[in-house]
């Protein structure tokens, strides 16, 4: 969802001194400080133009003052697109708190516009792990009762580093699968003593943001670090669920030759009947061009697979970890790491005798959409950040019992029906004879 | 700019010429040939291409095969690292990214004013230029070679009246360039420009492309894999009913325009969307240029109705008498070069190889070429194509004493 700034000109090629006058060293008042505010607002107003759903019903439905002074920390990648669904809780009222979900997508521009409009942000660009935990723990101390949260990261660590405030907590709206997953799990432990919504598993998320958001700009992002081109290419994808789905599909349709790789016996069959090649790393991995890794989870990309990587192989991540392609792993085994290109760092592993191979690792193994890339688009995160603003909405109104809940089925049509709205695209409302006779059939059971 | 800028800047365009050589294996084997052969020691070559580090790799192998070069880029094709990187390597770069039409057209006299025996030329630029203004030149030139569409076209012309006094070898027009550079490689690099510059989704947008030439089939086939509802529109009705069965809709503009979110100027031809257009189009609608030039677009009448309002980087609004707003990207310029890092990489590669192939000819053969437009050596262009294959795991089926027979059977 981030957006790197100054995206796709040469102009994103500044060498490193330009970028070590853009820290937060500079004083407030300064003209750069000034332009750092009207570029991350113009960032701001780009989004409005787009979010016909997050300007329309949910502003309405937030306008009724439930969220009036309820305390909301929103920890999603922490760009223009974040920043406007953080503007729509506090115009609702609310009192919003912002930290980033990853500490390589903080933009600069953009937390200085909110903090301008007296929005309190914990976090700063260009940060490392280390800073990134100390923004995430400096987020939890300000009590949040809620959360938007983005792989669970903030509440597993207020879970585990502010217990009392844990307790207090009283709901979570999480984003990705990979946070759904990690609630789930607490739950099974019971360890979750608040509801928590999964916005993920909401249609209007899953569907779109997933698929189709991750798909587009996964490739973008890999296309435009490294220059190349996609038709004729070989690309293996690592993951067939929703991202991998998205990914291998755009891939296919621009020219790629796709294979999967798959665990899941299931996907596996799915990713066979659309067309696609299917099967182990082993096989799939020589002979790529293209690695992208999209399971969620983490080393997909380990040292057993780099020693089938062909020479001059680009690899990438496109799921929630920084660690599904094992990084560490891969500086261990290297015998040289050269930076090159802006987001691209050369590992050569083997010996010239036995064969040298160079692997081109983008964006460090981080989201390579959002951390080198443009981000997800701005309509797709309209629909999510409306799905993640009317779950707040819910959990703020409607007593639910601790445990993972999915946004209610009407909540999500409402959202897409929003959409429709918008682009003029009108439906037709089912008829009753058009339903299924099995009211009739369970009738007639017995009564004869 | 300090010492430690220009540095720094050479060194990051260096980082990327060096990344683009590794993907132009047929470019480098091209080069190799040229420099064995010693086909253009002491020659004085013109490169008018926009600058970017895989053209940066043509000019720095051409130095390698002992050529002296002398390169120039217009203002909106320069790019300040490759720039920086090739003027440490001692390179002669008439550019300046403030330079205006008249500011450009001076600096391409200055690449004229080093009398370039060969020229390689975009859009005929410097061709022209030299029929125009520099007629003693032309006796001592060997020959140029044309990269584009839109070059060609007025070369044809000149032909046609007895008026191109040298050879030109048109490059774009062996299918090994208009095949991939204009169908793949421009197609996906304005469509993803597009999409980097502006963050926006393109699935389900209606996006009209104008021009169903090879950018045209590419931007629309690119647009379309990614989700777009494309319509096409196109004079040559041959053209038309392609676009119609390769699933576009096709229709004039002026029955498009009233719902398309998204306009492609893919023609190559100067006003192809006019101001009456315009009036037809909703508020709001993007506009930007593939392939050709910002001449496609009504950017003069644009500007005529507002100052433009910068909404983000490269993405400018104007707003009509009417109170209709136009979004413009790149300023009209070609987005994928403007906007973008140019053609992919391995697409330039088959282009660049073509043209080193074209310096060749003209280096090897200039007695027997007659002035006039010529094509790349067939023997060539299936060498490159071969390398190509070769380079990427693929094979072509032997061609069998069977096989052959059977070919000429009748």
């Amino acid at each position: 969802m981030g957006e790197r700034a100054n995206e796709a000109t040469p102009r994103a090629y500044l060498p490193p001194i330009f970028h070590a006058l853009g820290g937060p060293l500079l004083g407030h008042n300064s003209d750069f400080y000034e332009a750092l505010v009207r570029d991350g607002e113009a960032r701001i107003e780009w989004v409005d133009r787009y979010s016909p759903v997050l300007n329309g019903l949910v502003k309405q439905t937030l306008s009724d003052g439930s969220l009036r002074g309820k305390k909301i920390a929103v920890v999603v990648h922490l760009e223009a697109k974040t920043a406007f669904l953080a503007l729509a809780l506090a115009n609702a009222g609310a009192e919003v708190i912002v930290a980033g979900s990853n500490p390589r997508t903080t933009q600069a521009s953009v937390v200085a516009a909110l903090r301008e409009r007296g929005i309190t942000v914990t976090a700063e660009a260009d940060g490392t792990l280390a800073s990134w935990e100390k923004e995430l723990l400096a987020a939890a101390d300000h009590a949040p009762e809620y959360i938007i949260d983005d792989g669970a990261e903030l509440t597993m660590r207020v879970g585990m580093h502010r217990p009392q405030l844990y307790a207090q907590l009283k709901g979570v709206s999480e984003e990705t699968t990979t946070g759904t997953e990690r609630l789930y799990a607490l739950e099974a432990a019971n360890k979750l003593p608040f509801p928590a919504l999964t916005a993920n598993n909401a249609r209007c998320k899953h569907l779109f943001d997933n698929r189709y958001g991750t798909g587009q700009t996964t490739l973008q992002a890999l296309l435009r670090l490294t220059n190349r081109k996609l038709a004729g290419a070989v690309l293996t994808v690592i993951g067939y669920g929703y991202v991998g789905r998205g990914i291998a599909e755009y891939a296919k349709r621009m020219g790629a030759r796709v294979r999967i790789v798959e665990t899941d016996p299931v996907r596996a069959v799915e990713a066979h009947m659309d067309g696609q090649v299917v099967g182990a790393a082993r096989d799939l991995v020589p002979g790529a061009h293209f690695i992208v890794t999209a399971t969620g989870g983490m080393r997909a990309l380990g040292e057993p697979e780099f020693a089938w990587l062909d020479d001059d192989v680009v690899i990438a991540n496109a799921g929630h970890h920084d660690l599904e392609i094992d990084v560490e792993a891969l500086a261990s085994i290297a015998t040289r790491q050269s930076p090159g290109r802006p987001e691209i760092t050369t590992f050569s592993l083997g010996t010239r005798e036995s064969g040298e191979r160079e692997v081109h690792l983008l964006s460090h193994g981080a989201l390579v959409n959002i951390a080198g890339g443009s981000g997800h688009p701005v309509e797709i995160m309209d629909l999510t950040f409306s799905v993640q603003g009317l779950g707040a909405h819910h959990l703020v109104n409607t007593p639910l019992p601790p445990g993972v809940h999915v946004l209610p089925k009407a909540v999500d049509d409402s959202i897409a029906a929003a959409l429709l709205a918008a682009k003029d695209i009108r439906l037709d409302a089912p008829r009753p004879e058009q339903e299924d006779d099995f009211k009739d059939w369970i009738n007639g059971i017995g009564s004869s | 700019m300090t010492q430690t800028a220009k540095v720094a800047l050479a060194m990051a365009g260096r980082e990327r010429i060096d990344w683009a050589a590794r993907s132009m294996p047929a470019l480098h084997s091209a080069i190799q040939r040229l420099a064995k052969e010693e086909s253009v020691a002491g020659m004085r070559i013109g490169i008018a291409l926009g600058l970017d580090p895989k053209t940066a790799n043509l000019i720095i192998g051409l130095l390698n095969a002992r050529a002296l070069v002398s390169v120039y880029a217009p203002s909106e094709g320069a790019d300040a690292e490759v720039i920086a990187a090739l003027e440490e390597r001692g390179v002669e770069v008439f550019s300046d990214p403030a330079a205006d039409a008249e500011g450009n057209l001076e600096l391409t006299r200055a690449l004229l004013h080093t009398h370039p025996q060969v020229l390689v030329d975009n859009g005929a630029v410097v061709t022209r230029l030299a029929h125009r203004e520099f007629p003693e030149l032309l006796d001592t030139m060997l020959g140029a070679t044309e990269d584009t569409t839109s070059g060609v076209r007025p070369l044809g012309v000149m032909q046609d009246q007895g008026r191109l006094k040298i050879p030109v070898i048109a490059v774009n027009d062996s299918p090994l360039k208009y095949l991939f550079d204009n169908g793949y490689g421009t197609g996906q690099s304005c469509v993803m420009a597009l999409l980097d510059l502006t963050n926006l989704q393109i699935a389900g947008r209606k996006v009209l492309v104008i021009g169903y030439g090879w950018v045209g089939k590419g931007v629309a086939r690119h647009a379309a894999a990614l989700g777009a509802l494309v319509t096409v529109a196109e004079i040559d009705p041959t053209k038309a009913l392609q676009a119609q069965h390769d699933g576009h809709r096709v229709c004039a503009i002026a029955v498009a325009a009233s719902d398309c979110e998204v306009v492609f100027a893919a023609t190559g031809i100067a006003a192809a969307l006019t101001p009456e257009h315009l009036a037809a189009l909703p508020s709001g609608v993007i506009l930007c240029t593939a392939g050709g030039g910002d001449f496609e677009l009504p950017m003069h009448f644009l500007r005529s109705q507002s100052e433009p309002r910068n909404l983000r980087d490269q993405i400018d609004e104007y707003e009509l008498a009417d109170g209709r707003k136009v979004i413009v990207v790149a300023d009209g310029h070609r987005i994928n070069c403007t906007g973008g890092e140019g053609n992919p990489i391995e697409i330039m590669d088959l282009a660049l190889a073509l043209q080193v192939c074209a310096i060749e000819t003209l280096a090897q053969r200039s007695e027997t070429l007659t002035p006039g437009i010529h094509p790349v050596a067939q023997d060539a262009q299936s060498q490159i194509a071969r390398e190509r294959l070769t380079a990427t795991g693929a094979s072509t089926e032997p061609l069998t004493q069977a096989l052959k027979a059977a070919l000429v059977d009748w």
